[in-house]
């Protein structure tokens, strides 16, 4: 055995390759169509739980589940070397579920046409941690910012506005005849859900104060783009307002924050959440199914024979595709309605509030619009069906893992029972 | 001792215990054993080759820290944890990746863990 270390150099060669292997990043040199050619154990640590079955041959493919546009993104890279993506964020799971990283990031350089270099690193708890500061960004950017107007309003126990005053006539253009009607009535229709309002009201019960960002409507039916924060009124008695609710008009950092929003949780291709919003939606969701329960439904979608679509018009009829079934699904939704691209040709909505019964009827509203509207590419139509799998959160399911697997087992019925159609997932048994 | 021992032969755990060093390093596959502080306690020269480097660099290592991190997840490390915590026996063969030379080497892996002082052994055999 210790021939190996026998020749000069050698000693050298031993420390550098345990140098390698010891690394606590990863390290993957690839050629320019995703091929691994080296790459360390720390990288096959983080990888290998992707796809315990594939070999990890191809990074793209690897990664294909949880990154679907790395390849389009690598060919659309046009310079002769440079940085492709710097420490982006790659969302695995929803949950800890002991299985792994939740989040890796992942940084990409190119070194020349055939060569690039990537560095991965589980930074699960680094993005749990910032999570939490963008929080608590949030609350000190609407009470720290420039407030040259407001609206404030008094709300009652059940949400309903309390009290009137000019400031609420100066942003939102309404009259005191708003006086005993629930706070939706500053936000667009389809914005919000009763249920999710009385959610509001108890989010400021228990941590004090509850602020979101979004549309919000004027009088005259004019929107703008305004922040919420509501906060309970301390010694309130019963027939007093109970709730302060400050409306602000923040238009004109829109789109600061919206251009952040749109890079931190939006589909590359097709506009769409992407998974990471999908997953911090679902949370929220599941969250407050403590506090109120009320029904959740998840739809899972896939479009049917989509390698097929690729393979006779190639990846860009194929990205037609992906962008017409988006717009699709955004015809079929409501505004407060979780829309999400998860990878490839997998989508997902979740309906908040919606049984059953309703759920389906959404999910075959989409497929036969979907049937009927056909992608437009290059002076041609493609025409394409999707498959849909229906499941509702039920008590017994102790996360969204859980609701995901349910409506993706409904889905694999849709496609095995001949595609082009919906398919509701069978009601789980009590566990214990 | 015979030479016929091979990666997938019933039963191999006692047959390593007894196996002096010069039987392990005539086997044909990769051995690691490791005591219950997951220090590698066993190398063969089948793995040394492999993985290029020499055994002396690796004995007292750490098992999943330094020798071999690419193993440390819940489809290896987490077998053996569990397999000890809960007192039973392991004996798994999975389909794997390995990174010898940080070159990807695709491999089949054997678990053995055993209730008690013995150590456990990753086996390794290049496909």
């Amino acid at each position: 055995m210790s021939s190996l270390s026998e020749h000069p150099g050698q000693q050298d060669y031993e420390a550098l390759l345990q140098f390698l292997y010891m690394a606590p990043v990863g390290l993957v040199q690839l050629a320019g169509d995703g091929a691994i050619h080296m790459l360390n154990p720390l990288s096959a640590q983080l990888l290998m739980p992707l796809s315990p079955d594939g070999g990890l041959t191809n990074l793209f493919d690897a990664l294909s589940p949880v990154a679907p546009d790395l390849r389009a993104q690598c060919a659309a890279f046009g310079a002769e070397q440079g940085a492709i993506c710097d420490a982006a964020r790659l969302y695995l799971r929803a949950q800890d579920s002991g299985q792994g990283p939740q989040v890796l990031s992942l940084s990409l350089l190119k070194l020349d046409r055939n060569r690039l270099m990537a560095v991965l690193s589980d930074v699960t708890l680094q993005d749990r941690r910032e999570r939490q500061l963008r929080r608590t960004d949030a609350w000190l950017n609407a009470i720290m910012t420039n407030i040259a107007d407001y609206a404030l309003v008094s709300l009652d126990s059940g949400g309903r506005v309390d009290g009137w005053n000019d400031s609420i006539q100066r942003v939102t253009g309404f009259d005191a005849r708003i006086q005993g009607q629930p706070y939706a009535l500053f936000y667009p229709p389809g914005a919000t859900t009763p249920e999710q309002q009385l959610e509001r009201l108890q989010e400021a019960d228990q941590n004090g104060w509850t602020l979101d960002e979004g549309l919000r409507q004027r009088a005259d039916g004019s929107q703008f783009w305004g922040s919420s924060l509501i906060s309970p009124l301390p010694g309130r008695g019963a027939e007093e307002a109970a709730y302060c609710l400050i409306i602000r008009d923040i238009s004109d950092k829109r789109e600061i924050s919206e251009n952040l929003r749109q890079a931190t949780y939006c589909d590359y291709l097709t506009g769409l959440l992407n998974r990471r919003a999908f997953f911090e939606a679902g949370e929220r969701e599941l969250l407050r199914r403590h506090k109120v329960p009320r029904p959740l439904a998840l739809l899972m979608l896939d479009a049917d024979h989509f390698k097929a679509v690729n393979d006779t018009y190639g990846h860009p009829g194929g990205d037609a595709v992906l962008r017409q079934l988006a717009q699709t699904m955004k015809s079929v939704c409501r505004e407060v309605d979780v829309v999400a691209r998860l990878g490839g040709e997998e989508f997902a909505i979740l309906l908040p509030s919606v049984d059953q019964d309703a759920a389906v009827a959404v999910a075959e509203r989409l497929r036969a619009e979907v049937q009927r509207t056909p992608a437009g590419f290059e002076q041609r139509m493609i025409h394409y069906t999707v498959s849909i799998g229906v499941a509702m959160l039920d008590e017994h399911m102790h996360g969204l893992d859980e609701l995901i697997k349910l409506a993706d087992q409904a889905l694999y019925q849709a496609k095995r029972n001949g595609r082009n159609r919906v398919r509701r997932g069978a009601p789980s048994q009590p566990s214990e | 001792m015979s030479t016929t021992i091979s990666f997938s032969q019933p039963d191999l755990l006692p047959l390593l215990e007894s196996m002096d060093e010069a039987a392990l390093n005539a086997l044909d596959f990769g051995v690691i054993g490791f005591d219950a502080e997951d220090r590698v306690r066993r190398y063969n020269s089948c793995e040394s080759q492999a993985a290029g480097l020499g055994a002396e660099r690796v004995l007292d290592q750490h098992m999943f820290m330094v020798v071999a991190p690419c193993l440390n997840n819940f489809l290896v490390a987490q077998r053996f944890e569990d397999a000890r915590a809960e007192g039973s026996v392991l004996d798994e063969t999975i389909h794997y990746v390995l990174t010898l030379r940080m070159r990807p080497t695709k491999v089949r892996l054997r678990l053995l863990c055993q209730p008690g002082d013995g150590l456990a052994y990753v086996l390794v055999q290049r496909l």
